[in-house]
């Protein structure tokens, strides 16, 4: 099943590749501007001084539209939309499950390997970006002079770090595929997976995540959250390997 | 699919008929009512929030400037309130995508979807003639799109009024002409949709495919788009020379330099080795062999003794519906290019 998945999903996992690779060369060059401009501001005497609050500025108008965090929020949703949505979408559009469930293999299990073998393709490479984009934003987070504890870019950076990023993503994923089994069309189900996973990411990052310090105790936050998105992914992929079992 | 034929009917004397377009908005309509009605609610959606999000905005706003005396630190608390208000919309970058997005989802499946489940056989097989179909859905679907946009181009510039309201320099107010704000105000939201549209259906011709059409166009626009803001727009009209801080207020800043006797000396920000050169005493050795500046060192003041002298080319924001029409001519022009694109790679295709 591996080979099958690879050679029906190869452009599709490519192009993610593709994607998260061109981000990733523009935050590697951003990056090291403002790791330079954070070396410098910081080792700068006294800090006080009108030359020191220069090399300041330089620093805080480094990185320009990555500052907030915000550019980075969609990729988990874009990514999870357009390659899960499209897993049984295509399938059912199109009307080629006809023949790719009436193999001797059993669809059910067809189903499940395929959406195992995406999900952690998704994952691992979502993984790795999130390892960048927290080197990216280590200045702004290092405890120091020139960031606070309780910075709002704690909040803000929160599901772009640690194990948040790769958990999102399973997740979008995840939506994506049940979305399509649900809609069964294409292009609907890609808005409906963006649509519902805003709503998601909104009530988690507005209204259950304030209820903890995400400086204080980052990596039991990352770690509650991460499994809570995993349960979640499996609950989902469960329920679309159900459905496809049970569809006429 | 509704099937809908429109014969070619008699001859008209040879010509001919010119199109029936309350027919063909019945189609248009019948095709891709899922579509228009997708983007009507996601607009609708993002309307109602950021129409609350406004209210809050424009009442912080409002306390905020009805403080005096403004430099008290109560009315400070107020003005920092008002600029950490809905700080995710501030910069405008967010509701950047709402053009590609509607753009793209309503035009590149529009054809795509014809040639991959391959019901163009039937739909450019009628008697009416392909081309003027593909012509009369793009301009009716475009028209739709476009004024979509607009309408909620009108909320966001509501949304934004109080950022962009003479509040003077404790405001920060950014210019009108800048790249996060320009394109939600006046024409430029309907036309980069409009935009995106005419981009998604001509990708969709040469993709043929739904998925990739959609990722081709979202490229393609992005790339547009910051070639657009980063590059072309500062050059829309020449750009006025400031000597020195003397800007006016809310002027968008394209480009800073520093001349001395006459010839240029360097763009942007001075180098620290310049101004280690030109003021040694300003500098003291600190731990570790590491060069710092001294507490009351101004480079500013440092150049300006030496003879550098600052200059800036800005754009007034007076400049603000000069360049929106120019920047809507351009798009437009480029929409019915890719539009007649568009209709001529349908006439051509075989397949």
């Amino acid at each position: 099943m591996t080979w099958v998945t690879w050679r029906h999903h190869r452009g599709a996992l490519a192009g993610v590749v593709l994607f998260l690779g061109l981000i990733a060369l523009w935050l590697w060059r951003v990056g090291l501007q403002l790791h330079q401009a954070y070396g410098a501001a910081i080792d700068c005497h006294p800090a006080s001084s009108t030359a020191c609050s220069a090399l300041l500025l330089t620093f805080e108008t480094t990185g320009g539209i990555l500052k907030g965090g915000f550019v980075l929020q969609p990729l988990p949703a874009l990514i999870g939309a357009f390659i899960g949505a499209t897993v049984l979408a295509r399938e059912l559009e199109t009307g080629t499950f006809r023949y790719a469930w009436t193999q001797g293999f059993g669809r059910w299990r067809w189903a499940l390997a395929k959406l195992a073998l995406l999900g952690v393709a998704v994952t691992v490479v979502a993984g790795l970006f999130s390892a960048l984009v927290s080197w990216y934003y280590g200045p702004y987070l290092t405890p120091g002079r020139l960031s606070s504890a309780n910075s709002p870019l704690h909040h803000w950076l929160f599901d772009l770090r640690g194990v948040a990023f790769a958990a999102w993503t399973l997740a979008a994923f995840t939506m994506g595929a049940l979305a399509g089994m649900l809609i069964g069309r294409i292009v609907p189900a890609i808005v409906a997976t963006l649509a519902t996973y805003t709503a998601l990411a909104v009530t988690v990052g507005d209204f259950l995540r304030a209820n903890y310090q995400p400086s204080r105790n980052f990596w039991s936050v990352q770690l509650i959250e991460g499994g809570g998105l995993l349960a979640l992914s499996a609950v989902l992929i469960a329920l679309t390997v159900v459905l496809v079992r049970r569809a006429t | 699919m509704t099937a809908a034929t429109l014969p070619l009917g008699t001859t008209n004397g040879g010509k001919l008929r010119p199109l029936p377009w309350r027919r063909m908005a019945w189609i248009g309509w019948r095709h891709h009512r899922a579509a228009l009605a997708g983007a009507a609610a996601f607009l609708g959606v993002l309307a109602a929030g950021l129409w609350l999000a406004g209210l809050h905005l424009h009442h912080a706003y409002a306390v905020a400037a009805a403080c005096h005396p403004s430099s008290s630190a109560p009315c400070q608390n107020l003005i920092a309130a008002f600029q950490s208000t809905n700080v995710i919309l501030k910069g405008g970058f967010v509701l950047q995508v709402v053009p590609a997005l509607v753009g793209a989802f309503v035009g590149a499946p529009l054809l795509a979807r014809e040639i991959e489940t391959g019901t163009f056989r039937y739909a450019w097989t009628q008697g009416f003639g392909r081309g003027r179909w593909t012509l009369a859905t793009l301009v009716l679907l475009g028209a739709a799109v476009a004024v979509m946009a607009g309408a909620f181009s009108v909320l966001a510039s509501w949304y934004y009024q109080p950022y962009l309201a003479a509040g003077g320099t404790q405001f920060s107010s950014p210019s009108p002409l800048s790249p996060g704000l320009f394109d939600l105000r006046g024409v430029a939201c309907a036309a980069w949709t409009l935009a995106a549209f005419a981009i998604g259906a001509f990708a969709g011709m040469l993709v043929r495919r739904i998925v990739p059409a959609i990722v081709a166009t979202l490229a393609a626009y992005t790339g547009l788009a910051l070639v657009a803001g980063n590059v072309l727009r500062q050059h829309y009209l020449a750009p006025k020379v400031a000597r020195g801080s003397n800007l006016p207020d809310s002027a968008w800043i394209t480009s800073e330099w520093w001349t001395k006797g006459g010839k240029r000396a360097f763009l942007g920000r001075p180098p620290v080795h310049l101004l280690q050169q030109l003021c040694p005493t300003s500098f003291v050795s600190g731990p570790g062999g590491r060069i710092g500046m001294r507490g009351t060192f101004s480079p500013t003041a440092c150049l300006v003794r030496h003879g550098y002298t600052q200059w800036s080319d800005y754009q007034p924001a007076a400049h603000f519906w000069t360049f929106q029409w120019i920047e809507g001519g351009w798009l437009l022009a480029l929409c019915l290019l890719l539009v007649a694109a568009t209709v001529w790679l349908v006439r051509r295709r075989v397949a």
